[in-house]
């Protein structure tokens, strides 16, 4: 069995990862980038006497060196020599994905292009002839769809013949006699000074003409670059006299141009363009006055279904577990060993797992959204509001939406925004929107207080989270991420209908890394809190007396001014950060009324919340719950997806802070005005 | 000469320059706007950002950006 490499590669949205997961199936490994934060998959697949190995790389619209992605990818095509890059480009869209291509080409990778999505063009009236741009070009050219097997089996043949014969095609690439002349002048330097970087030298000459930090860096560190350094800049100089632009607009310009040749002669565009379906889908779903009704239709439709369906499978959860717990102590009796496995594990990875089956509905749809294109046309539609508002543009409104299910998703969701600081600044408020797990801790205090307005309170902090988020963001965006707005440029896709193996692919991996990654944190941190409940031995699990209570005890001052001083409420508010619904279920241990905590009709529990609370501090305490310390979950998600400590340390810190000032203002503010 | 972002439905512009910083202007450029290029806007409501055609694909563009374009009718 001989062994392959290929790595796929294309523009965003070109329908890579359908053929990634066509290929590889659930064989597919997940992992990062070496020392990066972007995401690398991987997938092997046997094909006739041939095991292939697939690497899945980033989608790039280039390859300069402005983002890790991009490096990732060159990094990936000069160090590891896959056999054949497989660049997967919209046919529709073919002059613009060709970039990429000829960027590829000039690092001399053995490039098959595999044209996918030949349905739209036709639709479009483009008649693209492959042979003419393969002779041209130099390299395979094969179409077959992504979605079906059509062609695949073309592709592959192409594939394992290319690896035997590999192209190299950088002399074909014709950028103008003027810039040919200096890429051939800074080519023989570099020939003649620099060894020990394993790239193809007219791709660092033309590097050097575009001044990319990363080769100017590399060469620099070779010690032997001075010559080639200055005659680069000489280049430039020149380059920008006579284009009138810097010369690296000129080499951009160059490449088009020579991309509009191949265009020219290897399709046929009609005269007038056509209207596509997803032009006339986009006269309604963009449309100035309907858009926005729509958007909100569709994220109700995806609240109900995600809860109608996901919540009676969480309970199923939740009574398994309720039976696993009341197994143990059947079997094993009351003792350490039974209160550690039951309160301490199933009482905290349990309550935890109770919420996978919305997570992975919520997931499930949201890759339907994504896989059709209506979320780029989301982010379009909810581009002012956020700009006006929040200061961030359309696309970080997607995250905050999912936030209202779960912010592990919704964090996760950052990924689609490509600025960093955006996805910093997404994830700090994402938090704010109030998940689902909060709702029980509502309905619970509600139930006990505010009978009679119990929608309106409900609401009210709904609305309130938006608001402090809305806040906090404007002066995030003032403060720490100041003068940073990123600017707004995104992909319109067409419309496609999204492949039920492509969804559940993708539902499957983000559920499964918030299984496994949060998963761990939480196992440990619940046995922490067991421990700590448990200790000194001899008391009573989670009573005053145990280091738990003794650690609320101690904190409860600090929650005075708050209005809810009483150690239980501090209590719960720790027990609250494994995980926010736990807040519910801690009144119910620290008020004896069993495990089975979801009490909110037992009388006598109602009337130990109302002893604990005025309905004023009652109030203060949703008000806090709402806003305080994100649960451990999603911290665990934030230093999953930043990569760091810091942030989730961060977050952490100044939620706790925002819902201190704003308890403080809602319990002060109201004894002031007379309420009790 | 006009931005980008006065350009009217179904108008057909040849960008004149693009004034953004470096990094966003080579961004721009990766996606097929640059200086020479022709685009087509198919959809300009304000506020909001633009739906403009380049090459055979849509892109979704800020408003701001839009307005640090430069272009003429062609």
């Amino acid at each position: 069995m001989e062994k392959l490499e290929i790595g796929l590669a294309g523009n965003p949205n070109v329908g890579k990862s359908t053929l990634f997961n066509g290929l590889t199936g659930m064989r597919q490994h997940v992992g990062n980038w070496p020392g990066k934060t972007v995401e690398k998959k991987e997938g092997t697949f046997k094909y006739n006497d041939y095991e292939i190995k697939v690497v899945d790389l980033p989608g790039n619209y280039s390859l300069t060196a402005y983002s890790i992605e991009e490096i990732v990818s060159r990094d990936y095509i000069v160090d590891e020599h896959p056999d054949v890059i497989v660049n997967i480009v919209e046919a529709a869209n073919l002059e613009r994905n060709l970039y990429l291509t000829v960027q590829m080409l000039e690092l001399g990778a053995n490039v098959v292009l595999a044209l996918n999505m030949n349905k739209a063009a036709d639709d479009k009236g483009y008649k693209i002839n492959a042979d003419k741009l393969s002779k041209l070009l130099g390299i395979p050219v094969v179409k077959f769809e992504a979605i079906d097997d059509t062609g695949r089996e073309e592709l592959l043949q192409t594939i394992v013949k290319a690896s035997k014969s590999p192209n190299n095609v950088i002399n074909r690439l014709e950028y103008g006699s003027e810039i040919d002349e200096h890429i051939g002048q800074l080519e023989k330097i570099v020939n003649e000074d620099i060894s020990g970087i394993d790239a193809p030298s007219s791709w660092i000459a033309l590097k050097l003409m575009e001044d990319d930090d990363e080769v100017v860096e590399k060469i620099k560190e070779s010690g032997k670059g001075q010559r080639v350094l200055s005659e680069a800049k000489k280049i430039r100089g020149h380059l920008s006299g006579i284009f009138g632009d810097d010369a690296d607009a000129a080499i951009t310009d160059a490449r088009y141009g020579f991309i509009a040749g191949l265009m020219q002669e290897s399709v046929k565009k009609p005269k007038i363009d056509k209207v596509t379906r997803s032009d006339l889908i986009d006269r309604i779903v963009t449309n100035k006055y309907l858009g926005i009704p729509i958007f909100l239709l569709i994220m109700w439709l995806t609240f109900q279904i995600t809860f109608t369906i996901g919540d009676p499978l969480g309970g199923y959860i939740e009574e398994g577990f309720g039976l696993l717990g009341e197994a143990i102590t059947a079997s094993l009796g009351e003792g350490f060993l039974t209160s550690f496995l039951v309160d301490g594990i199933i009482g905290g990875v349990g309550g935890v797992l109770v919420f996978v089956p919305i997570i992975f509905l919520l997931f499930l749809i949201l890759s339907v959204l994504e896989d059709s294109g209506y979320l780029a046309r989301a982010a379009f539609v909810m581009d002012r509001f956020m700009h006006k508002l929040v200061g961030l543009h359309g696309k970080s409104f997607i995250p905050m939406i999912l936030g209202f299910g779960c912010a592990v998703p919704g964090i996760m969701a950052t990924r689609t925004l490509e600025n960093e600081r955006d996805r910093f600044l997404t994830m700090l408020i994402v938090p704010f929107m109030s998940c689902s797990a909060r709702l029980p801790v509502y309905t619970l205090i509600v139930a006990a207080f505010f009978t009679a307005y119990q929608g309106w309170v409900i609401f009210s902090l709904y609305l309130l989270g938006i608001v402090v988020a809305i806040i906090v963001a404007s002066i995030f965006k003032k403060t720490i991420f100041k003068g940073m707005s990123a600017p707004f440029v995104m992909e319109l896709p067409p419309y496609r209908l999204p492949t039920v193996k492509g969804a559940i692919i993708h539902m499957w991996e983000r559920g499964v890394l918030f299984l496994r990654k949060a998963g761990t944190i939480i196992l440990a941190v619940s046995i922490i809190i067991w421990a700590l409940s448990s200790l000194p031995i001899g008391v009573d699990y989670a009573s005053q007396e145990s280091v738990t209570g003794q650690i609320g005890t101690a904190l409860s001052p600090i929650f005075a001014p708050l209005g809810f001083g009483e150690w239980q409420a501090t209590v719960a508010i720790i027990y609250g950060f494994l995980a926010k619904e736990v807040v519910v279920s801690t009144f119910g241990i620290l008020y004896g009324v069993g495990e089975e905590a979801t009490t909110e009709e037992d009388a006598g529990f109602i009337a130990a919340i109302q002893s604990l609370f005025t309905p004023l501090s009652a109030y203060a305490y949703l008000v806090f719950v709402l806003l305080y310390i994100p649960c451990l979950a999603t911290l665990a998600t934030i230093k999953r997806e930043t990569n760091s400590w810091k942030w989730p340390a961060f977050a952490a810190g100044y939620t706790f802070v925002v819902a201190y000032m704003v308890s403080f203002i809602v319990f002060q503010g109201g004894s002031l005005l007379g309420f009790a | 000469m006009m931005t980008l972002a006065m350009g009217n439905a179904d108008e057909k512009l040849k960008i004149l320059q693009v004034g953004h910083g470096e990094k966003f202007k080579k961004r721009l450029s990766d996606m097929g706007i640059y200086k020479d290029a022709q685009v087509k806007i198919i959809k300009n409501d304000i506020p909001g950002p633009l739906i403009i055609d380049i090459k055979g694909s849509r892109l979704i563009l800020g408003r701001g950006q839009a307005q640090k374009i430069m272009v003429e009718g062609v």
